[in-house]
């Protein structure tokens, strides 16, 4: 890092002014400013799902969190009150909740163990969520959630249940939140905590971190976030259904993601967010309508295979 | 009703049997855990509808190509888990998961998302027990299941290559220095696992409805099956599979079909719980991140 002034994170606040400043200046095509949009939520989870990670547990259930999120938020909105705050506080709540109860009742798993029992607690919401008919409305779905709503600052009136452009700065403040909280999962001295968790349990009990308490802390804050951003996803898409919002794709994009971006870079999954997620959409969906998801595939077994450190550590 | 229920149980314990064998067989010889078993079995079955649909085969005649096909693409599969590196656990269930999820797009590009069913009669062939009936897609998948794993049982039970591989599932160390190529077990094994995909696909594909996203259930039960039985004891399979299967129904039956999917997921996290090292039990734990 010290040796090359020019660093991969120089390249990414470069990327990160482009996009800011890109709607603004030129005239654009509604399609990639809301390509962009997802891009960035689905940034957020990627930096939620490596808090997780970051600690030393590979996840392959975080769609459990995203639907919930989703569907905390979704029911909120229609049998509860449809403001913004107290859909999205639901969402996460609920997100929480289930993250919290896995966090705790999953703690001395590791490993491939740890891995494959979060596969299987997927399925415990998404059978509720798709039999529970007379609360959520079975495999139909919830539909009509309202938009995002309109906000008044002074004389000025932003309305992002509408306009593409205020859902992508409001989206873009979305990551910069979640990639601080990222940073400091890596750069501080609770990131040093878990990075001493991640590399030896015991040695870092013997020091004085507190191992269970910080597992449980960071699985309970990644799994909050992740709902947080699935409580949006219900309000900037307007429907829910159980195997969209808990489908195994929506487990597998975090993880690809992070491994393509990078994981222990604090940059690193918000990259390979901006890097992947846009070309699948805009260069890979229209050539390939059905089956462009194969590239996230491709894509974990490149990375696995040949750059297991990730995108950003090829410039160091 | 009891005796129907009977007949249910014992030919879905042997399809899950045929289902867990293959993947057992695979994480016992070389432990790599292949999440994309279960879309292996539905793209064999896709492979057979296409057949039958399109070239207007018969059941039996896609069977022999289906497990060609899928030899060829687990041998294919073996080549690049070969290259992965520490820790290797975690890292091809990582990897399986990408090449599951290959799959799932490949069958979503060919096939699309509609769900789809290899016809098959309703009608009963007999009926023991008076009321209960036996129809011919029980007797395919309770013949041809209980002939791979008989096939299976007395090649790894009374051949040499059996022997080497048991000797490889029990102590990899001490086979390779009692001269057994560990890495052609290997090779071996993930063949066998494809023929057995290549046979399980077809009768997937009759038993219950084909769909790109399906093959999640299935991969959860031959994890299931593989933790509870432990590696490489057919006879602990069997056994495991026909509770499985008759959980699964009883589920069915008291709560409604569309609860059955909650219980191997259940089952899993207690079982895993419960062993929480239990895939190599009383050797080294399993190597962590």
């Amino acid at each position: 890092m010290k040796r090359h002034p020019i660093s991969s994170s120089a390249v990414f606040w470069a990327v990160i002014l482009v996009l800011a400043a890109w709607p603004l200046g030129t005239a654009h095509p509604q399609l990639v400013c809301r390509v962009f949009t997802m891009a960035f939520l689905y940034a957020v989870v990627a930096m939620a799902w490596n808090l997780t990670a970051l600690s030393g547990l590979i996840s392959l259930g975080h769609a459990a969190y995203f639907g919930l999120g989703a569907y905390g938020a979704a029911l909120m909105d229609h049998y509860g009150s449809g403001h913004l705050a107290a859909t999205l506080t639901a969402g996460a709540l609920s997100a929480g909740l289930y993250g919290a109860l896995c966090a705790a009742v999953f703690r001395n798993l590791r490993g491939a163990t740890f891995a494959l029992v979060t596969l299987a607690a997927v399925e415990i919401p998404k059978v509720i969520a798709d039999n529970w008919e007379s609360v959520t409305y079975g495999s139909l779905g919830l539909v009509g959630i309202r938009p995002l709503p309109l906000v008044r600052l002074g004389s000025v009136a932003i309305d992002f249940g509408t306009s593409l452009t205020a859902q992508y700065y409001a989206l873009l403040l979305l990551l910069f939140a979640g990639t601080w909280i990222h940073g400091k999962a890596i750069h501080s001295r609770w990131g040093w905590a878990l990075r001493a968790v991640r590399e030896d349990e015991q040695a870092a009990g013997v020091l004085g971190v507190p191992v269970h308490l910080l597992r449980w802390t960071v699985m309970t804050l990644s799994a909050l976030l992740t709902g947080l951003c699935g409580g949006l996803y219900a309000h900037l898409h307007g429907f829910v259904e159980p195997p969209v919002v808990f489908s195994a794709h929506l487990s597998a994009i975090p993880l690809v993601l992070s491994i393509l971006g990078g994981r222990f870079r604090w940059f690193g999954p918000a990259l390979g967010a901006l890097v992947l997620y846009p070309l699948d959409q805009l260069v890979l969906h229209p050539v390939l309508p059905a089956g462009h998801a194969a590239v996230y595939g491709l894509v974990i077994v490149g990375s696995v295979l040949f750059f297991p450190k990730g995108l950003g550590s090829w410039k160091k | 009703m009891w005796a129907q229920f009977l007949i249910g149980v014992l030919s879905l314990g042997f399809f899950y049997t045929l289902t867990a064998l293959g993947f057992s067989l695979i994480f016992g010889v070389t432990h790599a855990f292949n999440l994309a078993h279960g879309e292996l079995i539905v793209l064999s079955g896709y492979l057979a509808y296409g057949l039958m649909k399109a070239y207007g085969w018969t059941f039996w005649m896609t069977l022999p190509l289906c497990m060609l096909l899928l030899t060829g693409v687990l041998v294919a599969m073996h080549q690049v888990l070969k290259k992965v590196g520490e820790p290797f656990e975690l890292n091809s269930l990582v990897m399986t998961f990408g090449m599951a999820l290959i799959a799932q797009n490949v069958m979503l590009f060919f096939f699309s998302a509609d769900y789809r069913l290899i016809p098959s009669s309703e009608a009963a062939v007999f009926s023991p027990f008076g009321r209960a009936s036996v129809t011919e897609t029980h007797l395919w998948t309770f013949g041809l299941s209980s002939a791979a794993t008989a096939a299976v049982f007395l090649m790894l039970h009374h051949t040499f290559l059996g022997k080497a591989l048991r000797a490889t599932i029990q102590e990899r160390e001490a086979a390779r220095l009692a001269g057994i190529h560990v890495d052609r077990m290997k090779g071996v094994a993930f063949a066998i696992g494809g023929m057995l995909i290549g046979l399980a696909g077809p009768l997937f594909g009759r038993l219950a409805y084909l769909h790109p996203a399906g093959g999640l259930e299935a991969t959860l039960i031959a994890i299931v099956i593989t933790i509870f039985a432990g590696v490489g004891h057919i006879r602990s399979l069997l056994l495991g599979a026909c509770i499985l299967a008759a959980l699964e129904s009883g589920a069915a039956l008291v709560l409604g079909t569309n609860w059955r999917e909650l219980v191997s997921a259940l089952i899993l996290i207690v079982l895993l719980l419960w062993k929480p090292h239990g895939l190599l039990v009383g050797k080294r734990s399993a190597p962590e991140l």
